[in-house]
């Protein structure tokens, strides 16, 4: 069981081992960086592969149908015709726009969520760059990606484009506030930025200890959730993207393989932040009997899961909404959760939870009073004239 | 005042949906087409037939042209056949519907007097070119009656006992070929 | 580990001259861009990791956004080359820009920089440590100063909107 569960890291050390052979002492390190990027780049795209696959069945049977059961037995080898479609389409760049934007954009997109996999904790000691300062490191990097969608819809030449890439990036923007105060109150408890030494604090207790199970880890997951589904442009926030509303948004203008790489992109994001969400607070590799790495896969599959479930379900926010929704609802939101969180920390056992849940039910029922639904008409002011 | 209840409502709708999908049996629409097909309803139309009653020389269409005149795009080609002295016979000698100009709407059908075309449900009718192979001329227009019991029962039957009734009230009016 | 430093100097030059030299404004942003991701490499080869995904944070996630919405706010986005748009100033621009970098060299020079690296690295903690106890006044001025821009851009921000709603008779309260 203990081989099992280190099966990837023994793979890597039998490999070192055979390279030792002949390989010069200084090099060493290079080829272990190099397992594990290869190890990333091939587990990623196979990855976003079969989440679009998952995406269509799952949203398919939500609407009474079949999801893609042609090609291959129920559909597996769907996302392989996908592939093949994309890369054989033409590359239409519309004529005003600026080439070298144009080209750098999509790769702008992809690198910055290709890096938020190399602090994951995929197992026990399976995390590919272990950083002191794995979280701040995993934000830096998803604002970079916010910034490549400006580019991509500015290079297009585009008014709806454009439109459509400040759209994204307001929104980006917006939410990845609540998202770092979510995440704040984690980094509080643990007193570390690094993504396994959060990990080993919600050890223990048979599972108790993760910080879903407090007060103010259960509001800090919901609003690291929402906030994440925000970041990824996935329904309900898809404005960016928005299919059917501004043709395609950002990548309008983008055709076979950038657009898969745009693509690529969104899913990797959500694979990068359920993974994220499963380790700040449901105990990452954490369980029972199964392998660690099973465990940190199942999680990040609920997770994802659940980001497919909540696009079959809802329609589009409107972009006023949208920022309304941040600003005045998860911002404050976060706000008051830091607070219940260092209340919590400093007062013993029961009282903590006490002090803590009440701190956070009547700041969510303030704020939700504070922003009623819908439109209300004011007293009829008239000007006549003078 | 929401409180976040109907986030909650709308996804255990969604999700009973999903687990609908795969336990309950007839939750999913979808018909697997070409291995399954839809049942085939009797008022369906698609694309014209002729009917003979015995043998295809003798259709019930008498080249009266009323639905070539009807047709609103005007699909229907109809030629009498005339005989050795030129006079005209009832029945055509060509008609042909062209088949990529039919937008099946069935008015043939209506206004035919002898009960002759009617609409099939034939639609997988694809040809690899369009100007020949979708004008359908007389041979493969012609189908029996049997079929036509076939695919609109009722309105089959219907029709044979019209007919059967003029066929009697034609005798007795006839004088006395059998007294 | 010399190499790494002359590489990311190079790129972080090339960076800098991008940012002033090339003709095309959004080229220009996306160069100063790659300046500001070089200057986090140097960061990271000081041992300041903390800074150096702070510097990428803000520089790249937020600075550099600011600069490009600025920039797409401009009517003229294609233009000359600096050296070419100077005109008759060239040789103004040359002797100040030679008096400075000569004032700013000698002074540089004139420093005694350690040419090794301090003991111990400094970690997160320490900096959050630091910053609330020694350096807290600092630290609360700037919370005052941020939060004191914030309500400045709201308050600028609602003025237009109730102008707007006044002007157009639109009842309702969103």
């Amino acid at each position: 069981m203990e081989r099992l569960d280190q099966l990837f890291v023994l793979l890597k050390k039998i490999i070192l081992q055979f390279a030792e052979s002949f390989l010069p002492a200084p090099l060493l390190p290079f080829l272990s960086i190099l397992v594990s990027i290869t190890a990333i780049a091939i587990f990623a795209p196979l990855t976003m592969m079969y989440l679009t696959w998952l995406e269509r069945k799952v949203i398919g049977r939500m609407q009474n149908r079949f999801g893609p059961n042609r090609v291959g037995i129920y559909g597996l080898l769907q996302p392989i015709a996908d592939g093949i479609k994309m890369l054989t389409k033409e590359d239409v760049i519309p004529l005003g726009a600026d080439r070298v934007t144009h080209f750098l954009a999509p790769v702008a997109v992809v690198v910055p969520s290709l890096l938020l996999f190399s602090v994951l904790p995929f197992g026990r000691n399976m995390t590919a760059v272990n950083l002191d300062i794995g979280l701040l490191f995993f934000i830096a990097v998803s604002s970079i990606g916010t910034l490549a969608i400006f580019m991509g819809g500015w290079a297009s030449r585009n008014k709806f484009s454009l439109l459509g890439a400040m759209r994204a990036f307001a929104q980006m923007i917006s939410y990845e506030v609540p998202l770092v105060l979510s995440v704040v109150t984690v980094v509080m408890i643990v007193g570390s930025l690094s993504t396994e030494k959060i990990v080993e604090a919600q050890s223990g207790w048979g599972g108790l200890r993760w910080f879903v199970f407090t007060p103010w880890g259960f509001v800090g997951f919901m609003l690291f959730f929402i906030c994440s589904v925000s970041e990824v442009n996935r329904t309900p926030f898809d404005i960016p993207e928005g299919e059917s509303e501004i043709v395609a948004g950002f990548h309008t203008e983008y055709s076979g393989m950038k657009f898969a790489l745009f693509y690529m992109a969104e899913f990797l994001g959500a694979f990068a932040y359920s993974a994220m969400a499963a380790t700040l607070f449901l105990g990452g590799w954490q369980g029972p009997l199964l392998p660690s790495w099973l465990w940190f896969g199942l999680k990040t599959f609920c997770l994802v899961f659940t980001m497919i479930w909540l696009r079959g379900t809802f329609p589009r926010f409107r972009v006023d909404q949208l920022m309304s929704y941040a600003w005045k609802f998860l911002f404050p939101m976060g706000l008051s959760n830091i607070l219940a969180a260092g209340i919590w920390y400093h007062t013993p056992f029961p009282l903590s939870f006490i002090f803590a849940t009440w701190i956070l039910l009547l700041s969510f029922i303030g704020l939700s009073r504070l922003n009623p639904t819908g439109t209300r008409l004011e007293r009829r002011t008239y000007r006549f004239a003078e | 005042m929401s409180y976040g209840l109907g986030i909650l409502k709308g996804m255990s709708v969604t999700l009973k949906q999903f687990v609908e999908s795969y336990t309950k049996k007839g939750s999913i629409v979808t018909v697997q087409y070409p291995e399954e097909r839809r049942e085939d309803v009797e008022r369906f139309r698609n694309f014209p037939i002729l009917v003979y009653d015995e043998k295809p020389e003798a259709p019930r269409c008498v080249a009266c042209d009323i639905c070539a005149k009807e047709c609103p795009p005007k699909c229907i080609t109809i030629v009498r056949d005339r005989d050795e002295q030129g006079r005209g016979l009832q029945k055509p000698k060509v008609f042909d519907i062209d088949l990529s100009v039919c937008m099946s709407c069935g008015i043939c059908e209506e206004v035919c007097p002898f009960d002759a075309i009617f609409m099939d449900h034939q639609f997988e009718l694809s040809a690899y070119d369009r100007m020949e192979s979708l004008n359908y001329h007389q041979e493969k227009l012609l189908k029996p009656n049997s079929y036509l019991h076939q695919i609109r029962p009722t309105d089959a039957t219907q029709i044979d006992a019209k007919l059967k009734a003029k066929e009697e009230a034609k005798k007795k009016t006839q004088p006395g070929t059998t007294a | 580990m010399e190499l790494f430093f002359y590489l990311l100097a190079t790129l972080t030059l090339l960076g800098a001259l991008g940012a002033v030299l090339l003709k095309n404004l959004v080229h220009c942003a996306l160069s100063l861009i790659l300046f500001f991701a070089g200057i986090a490499g140097f960061y990271i080869l000081l041992q300041a990791e903390f800074i150096a995904a702070v510097q990428i944070l803000i520089y790249v996630g937020a600075v550099a956004t600011l600069v490009l919405f600025a920039i797409m706010l401009t009517q003229n986005v294609i233009g000359e080359t600096t050296l070419k748009g100077l005109g008759q100033n060239r040789w103004w621009a040359l002797g100040i820009s030679l008096v400075v970098i000569t004032v700013l060299v000698r002074a540089i020079q004139h420093q005694t920089l350690p040419s090794f690296l301090p003991e111990g690295r400094v970690t997160t903690n320490e900096i959050g440590h630091t910053l609330v106890t020694t350096y807290v006044l600092p630290f609360e001025v700037i919370s005052i100063l941020l939060t004191g821009a914030m309500i400045g851009a709201i308050v600028v921000a609602m003025e237009t909107k109730k102008n707007k709603q006044q002007a157009t008779g639109d009842r309702r309260r969103t």
